[in-house]
């Protein structure tokens, strides 16, 4: 591109609405969390599943404390990606909220179960909520094997009053790989496929 | 009817700089490379339209290191907004003839 051509008016506008258009189709979405959090849940609740199914003990349900130590280190990563500038666009801030969001209804129905010992309906629940933040990151950044785990999340939560607790764990797994593990690889090969593309040059 | 020309914006008004301004209107922050791979410029190009900028008072440039490697940030200036905004309206002038 050259910077002293000078165009006609509907040169500068047709080349102000393809810069747009590219920026607008960037998200930059790594799918690191994705995988981080899928393949934590999923070995939360194959643990759980094991230790109840097969050894009548509820000591499994310890595993989920590592949520804590994740959750420590998502918060130190953030920190030190917030020092380390990128690019950043609105979708991506938007998206944030949503996840925000999230987690804090997560929290809320978590404790609302708790108080009314309403354990039964913990895993339901979440199946009813992890769809949503999934679903809605599908539609913003355009990326449908997100939509599609989003529903696949809703279908588990509709299916799980007809299915025995014990098995609620599996159902959360089954959500986990279909909604975060599956699209997080898919998005983190995208994103190192776009990454390899990229000339090394980082600044003048 | 009496139309009011208004004169286009030099600064905005070259392709280059011109495409630099319409990707940071779209997004919060860009880096530096983020830029070059839109506008399939010239490093040494993008650096000097990208200083123009920075001296029109259009953008805001930051400068730090990741990992060793040197990081430029790029982000559009409320003056920058504005004369986006400008040079939109005066095109549309142009093109409403």
């Amino acid at each position: 591109m050259d910077s002293e051509i000078k165009m006609s008016e509907s040169e500068s506008m047709e080349l102000i609405t393809s810069m747009i258009n590219k920026a607008k189709n960037y998200y930059g979405e790594t799918g690191l969390f994705y995988l981080i959090w899928g393949w934590l849940i999923l070995f939360c609740c194959l643990t759980q599943f094991v230790s109840i199914y097969f050894f009548q003990s509820a000591k499994g349900n310890y595993v989920w404390l590592l949520i804590y130590a994740v959750l420590i280190f998502q918060i130190i990563y953030i920190r030190r990606a917030k020092k380390f500038r990128r690019t950043k666009t609105y979708t991506r801030d938007i998206n944030s909220y949503v996840w925000i969001s999230f987690f804090i209804c997560l929290m809320l129905i978590m404790f609302i179960c708790i108080s009314f010992k309403r354990y039964e309906l913990i895993n339901p629940l979440l199946l009813v909520l992890y769809g949503v933040p999934t679903f809605l990151s599908g539609i913003i950044i355009k990326f449908k094997p997100l939509i599609f785990g989003g529903i696949f999340c809703w279908i588990m939560a509709l299916i799980s009053p007809f299915v025995n607790t014990d098995y609620h764990a599996l159902l959360i797994a089954a959500a986990v790989i279909a909604a975060w593990i599956i699209p997080g690889h898919l998005l983190r090969s995208k994103y190192k496929s776009e990454m390899a593309g990229k000339n090394n040059e980082s600044g003048f | 009817m009496k139309v009011d020309f208004k004169e286009l914006d030099p600064i905005l008004h070259s392709q280059l700089r011109l495409a630099v301004m319409s990707l940071l209107i779209s997004v919060s922050e860009a880096e530096f490379t983020f830029l070059k791979d839109k506008t399939n410029a010239t490093s040494g190009n993008l650096s000097v339209q990208i200083t123009k900028l920075k001296e029109a008072g259009y953008i805001e440039i930051t400068k730090q290191f990741n990992n060793n490697y040197p990081q430029t940030i790029c982000k559009i200036t409320p003056k920058g907004i504005l004369a986006f905004e400008n040079y939109v309206k005066a095109l549309k002038t142009y093109m409403s003839l």
